[in-house]
C-alpha cells in the first residue's frame, strides 16, 4: 500500500515574453501622455504557458524523473514544488519536509570557510543549528573535504563546492527532495556516489523528484517518469518507456541537430568555417533521429580559407559523460582529402549505427596532415537522438541469435549448448566500420 | 489532498528564525571579515562621523550658538549618529537584500522577510556595540566636567523606543527591498532622501522649533520624534515627550503592517521578477 506524497492537479503556469516590469520613468512618461489623452494603448503584453495542465502524483519513497528537451518546463516544475514560483492554476500538495537541490551550493558565501558555510546552507535548507551539529561529520566526510573545511569556499574548486553542496542537502533528511540536473557537476566517481545516496535515501522513504538529461541515470533510480514537452505533459508511467517518448519530443525540439547544424557556424576557425553536420538516410532524405538499425550518412560541409592538401577529418560521437562512442578519423583509414579553397562537403558512410538509444553528440576535427596543424574542433558538440527502438539497455547494439535445444540424460559439459552470448554475424561492412 | 496553502507570515517565520540568525550572522561575518579593525567600525564609523561634524560645527565654522544645543556638541551629535547609523544602514541593507540575493531567491524556497530582516539584525548588533561605546563618551565628559548626568530609571524607556524605531525601520524597509526589486531606480532615490533626512531629523544639526509651518512639517517625519527621545532619555534623563512618541510609535506600527502585508501579497512575485 503506497501512500501518495506528492500531488500535483492540474498546474498551469504563465510568464511574461520581453521586459518583466518597465522602469520607473517609462510607468511615469506613460501616466503623463495618458494625463493628457495622447497615450497609445499599451501593447498586450505577451504571454506564454511554461506548464499546460501538468497532473502526477508521486508515491511517498519513490523516485520519479521529470525529462524533457530544453525548454520543456522541468526547471519550473520543481520551482512551482520547492514554492519558489506560484502556480497560475491548479493545486499542489507537498507534505513536509521539502529540500530543493535546484542548484549546488545555491547560498553558499565565497568570503566564509566551508564550516561557515555548513551551516549557512544547512540553515537556508531549514535544519536548526543542533541538527547541523550532529550531522557535521557525515557531510563533510561524504563531501570529502575535511582537510579544506576552514578555508574560505571561494578558494575552492568546482568539484569540492559541488560536493559540499550536495551533501549538505542529501543530509536535511528532508521528506522530499527535488534535485535538478545537479550530478552533472563533479567527477564520475562523485556522481556514483550520489546516485548511491540517493538511493539510501528513497530506501529510508525519502521521495525524490529528479529532473535531469542523463537518461541512464534516470532510468537507473527513478521506477516512474514524466514527460514534458513544451510545458505538456507528453507521457507519464514507467521510465524504460518514458525515453521512447523523451526522444520523440526531441526530434522536435528547438535545440536538436537541424538548427544547430546552422549555427554551427559559430565553431569558426581561422582557416575553416563549419557550415554544417547533416544526416542523410539511404534515399539520401535529411534525417533527424537516426535509427541504429539503419544506413547512415554524415555530411560535413565546411569552407576552407586556404587550401589544404592533406586535410584529415575526424567525427567523434560521444555519449553525454563526454567520452567517445564511436570515432572516425579519416587519417586513420589513409584517407587524406585535397582541399581547396571554398565550400566542401566529406561524407561519411555507415552501414549502421550499432549502439544503445539516447542522446549522443558529435564533435567534429580537422587536421593538416601537412603541417600536424589542428583546423578545426567543434567546441559545441552536435547533439543526435539514437533510436535502437527499445532493444538495449547496455552500450551497444550487436545483432545476435539465439537458439535453445533440450538435453536428454544427465547434463556434461559437452553437452551444454545453451548459447550463453551473442555474437554479431561476421557481415563484411560491420565487420569493416568497427576496425576502421 | 489539501491545497498547497499560501504560507502566513508570522508562524513560518518563526520556524526559519534559525535562518535569519545564520543570514544576520553572515551578513555580519561578511562584512567585517578580511578587515583589520574588523567588528570595531561599528563604532568607528559613527565615531569618526561624530569628529568630522564636531570639526565642521565647531571649529571650521563656529555655529554652536546659532545651533542653540544645551550638551556638548560632540555628546549631541554622536547620540544622533549613532541611531541615526542604525536606521540609515538597515534601510540600505533592505534596499539591496532582495537584488543581491537573487540567488538564493530563484533557487530556494523561504519566507522572503528573512532577506530585509536580515540586513536590520545585522545593523542592530552594530548599533548595540556603539550604544556601549556611548555610556563610555558620557563618563568621560562626566570627568571633564564638560557634562553631568547620572544612571536614571528613565534609560528604561531606551528599549521601547529602539523597538519603535525597529518597526519603523522594518515597514520602510520592506516598501524599500519590495519597491527596488521591480523598480531599480528606488535605490537612487534612497540614497539623495536619506541624506536629506538626516538633516530633516535631528541628526547632526537640530530641527527648527519656532512654530513655523515649516518646523511643524518637519515634526512629521517620526525619525524626529525618536531622535528627540534617546537624547531626552539617555543625556538629559528625563522623560520623552509622550504626545510626539505615541506620534512616532503609531507612525511606526502603521508602517510596520503596510509594510509587511504589501511585501507578503507581493512575495510570490519576487522570483520571477528579480
Amino acid at each position: 500500500m503506497s501512500v501518495a506524497s506528492v500531488e500535483v492537479n492540474g498546474v498551469w503556469k504563465q510568464f511574461c515574453l520581453g521586459k518583466a516590469h518597465e522602469s520607473l520613468g517609462d510607468w511615469v512618461s506613460g501616466r503623463i501622455a495618458r494625463l493628457f489623452g495622447s497615450a497609445r494603448p499599451a501593447a498586450p503584453r505577451e504571454r506564454f504557458w511554461a506548464l499546460r495542465d501538468i497532473t502526477f502524483s508521486v508515491d511517498r519513497g519513490e523516485a520519479f524523473g521529470i525529462i524533457g528537451p530544453n525548454g520543456a518546463g522541468k526547471s519550473t516544475m520543481l520551482k512551482l514544488l520547492a514554492g519558489i514560483f506560484r502556480a497560475d492554476e491548479g493545486r499542489m500538495a507537498v507534505p513536509g519536509r521539502l529540500a530543493a537541490l535546484i542548484e549546488v551550493g545555491a547560498g553558499f558565501h565565497g568570503d566564509l570557510t566551508g564550516r561557515e558555510n555548513v551551516f549557512l546552507n544547512g540553515a537556508i535548507l531549514g535544519m536548526n543549528r543542533a541538527e547541523i551539529k550532529s550531522k557535521l561529520d557525515a557531510i563533510v566526510a561524504f563531501a570529502g573535504i575535511e582537510r579544506f573545511l576552514d578555508m574560505p569556499v571561494k578558494r575552492y574548486s568546482s568539484g569540492m563546492y559541488a560536493r559540499l553542496g550536495f551533501s549538505i542537502a542529501a543530509h536535511v533528511d528532508p521528506n522530499v527532495l527535488l534535485v535538478d540536473e545537479v550530478l552533472s557537476v563533479g567527477d564520475a566517481v562523485f556522481r556514483l556516489r550520489c546516485m548511491e545516496k540517493m538511493r539510501e535515501l528513497i530506501c529510508a522513504g525519502t521521495t525524490i523528484i529528479f529532473v535531469t538529461h542523463n537518461l541512464e541515470q534516470m532510468q537507473m533510480i527513478c521506477e516512474n517518469a514524466l514527460v514534458l514537452d513544451a510545458g505538456a505533459v507528453v507521457y507519464r508511467g514507467a521510465s524504460r518507456d518514458a525515453i521512447g517518448h523523451y526522444l520523440e519530443a526531441m526530434t522536435h525540439a528547438p535545440t536538436t541537430l537541424q538548427t544547430d547544424v546552422v549555427s554551427g557556424a559559430g565553431a569558426d576557425g581561422e582557416v575553416v568555417a563549419l557550415k554544417g553536420l547533416g544526416f542523410l538516410d539511404e534515399q539520401g532524405r535529411s534525417v533527424v533521429t537516426l535509427a541504429s538499425a539503419d544506413a547512415v550518412r554524415a555530411q560535413i560541409s565546411f569552407e576552407l580559407r586556404r587550401p589544404i592538401s592533406q586535410l584529415v577529418v575526424e567525427l567523434n560521437m560521444r555519449a553525454s559523460t563526454h567520452e567517445n562512442v564511436l570515432s572516425f578519423n579519416s587519417g586513420r583509414d589513409a584517407r587524406h582529402f585535397e582541399g581547396r579553397c571554398g565550400l566542401q562537403t566529406v561524407t561519411l558512410e555507415l552501414p549502421s549505427l550499432p549502439v544503445a538509444g539516447g542522446q549522443y553528440f558529435w564533435n567534429v576535427r580537422m587536421w593538416d596532415a601537412e603541417s600536424g596543424e589542428t583546423i578545426l574542433d567543434t567546441p559545441l558538440s552536435f547533439p543526435v537522438v539514437v533510436d535502437d527502438a527499445g532493444r538495449a539497455t547496455g552500450r551497444f547494439v550487436l545483432e545476435h541469435t539465439w537458439s535453445h535445444s533440450e538435453l536428454h540424460g544427465p547434463p556434461s559439459a559437452k553437452d551444454r549448448d545453451v548459447v550463453m552470448g551473442s555474437r554479431a554475424p561476421a557481415e563484411g561492412s560491420r565487420e569493416n566500420m568497427l576496425l576502421r | 489532498m489539501t491545497a498547497m496553502t499560501a504560507p502566513t507570515g508570522w508562524s513560518e517565520l518563526s520556524r526559519y528564525r534559525q535562518l535569519l540568525l545564520s543570514l544576520t550572522w553572515r551578513d555580519l561575518r561578511v562584512r567585517y571579515k578580511q578587515s583589520v579593525l574588523g567588528i570595531a567600525w561599528a563604532v568607528l564609523l559613527p565615531l569618526s562621523m561624530m569628529f568630522v561634524f564636531t570639526f565642521v560645527f565647531t571649529r571650521a565654522i563656529d555655529a554652536t550658538a546659532v545651533l542653540n544645543i544645551d550638551m556638548p556638541y560632540a555628546l549631541f551629535a554622536y547620540t544622533g549618529l549613532v541611531p541615526w547609523t542604525f536606521f540609515s544602514v538597515s534601510l540600505g541593507g533592505c534596499v539591496n537584500s532582495l537584488v543581491s540575493n537573487r540567488n538564493l531567491l530563484t533557487k530556494v524556497y523561504f519566507p522572503r522577510e528573512v532577506f530585509p530582516l536580515s540586513s536590520i539584525g545585522s545593523a542592530l548588533v552594530d548599533f548595540m556595540i556603539a550604544m556601549s561605546v556611548l555610556g563610555a563618551l558620557m563618563v568621560y565628559f562626566h570627568w571633564t566636567g564638560a557634562w553631568t548626568c547620572t544612571i536614571r530609571l528613565v534609560w528604561l524607556m531606551v528599549p521601547v523606543v529602539v523597538a519603535i524605531q525597529i518597526m519603523l525601520t522594518i515597514g520602510v524597509g520592506m516598501l524599500l527591498a519590495m519597491g527596488n526589486l521591480f523598480y531599480r531606480d528606488v535605490r537612487q532615490i534612497f540614497g539623495v532622501s536619506i541624506q536629506l533626512m538626516m538633516f530633516l531629523s535631528g541628526v547632526v544639526v537640530p530641527v527648527p522649533n519656532d512654530g513655523s509651518m515649516l518646523a511643524w512639517v518637519i515634526s512629521l517625519n517620526p525619525m524626529v520624534a525618536i531622535m528627540a527621545a534617546y537624547r531626552d532619555c539617555l543625556v538629559f534623563g528625563r522623560s520623552p515627550d509622550p504626545i510626539s512618541l505615541a506620534y512616532a510609535a503609531t507612525f511606526a506600527v502603521v508602517a510596520l503592517i503596510v509594510g509587511w502585508v504589501c511585501f507578503r501579497r507581493a512575495s510570490f512575485r519576487f522570483a520571477e521578477h528579480v
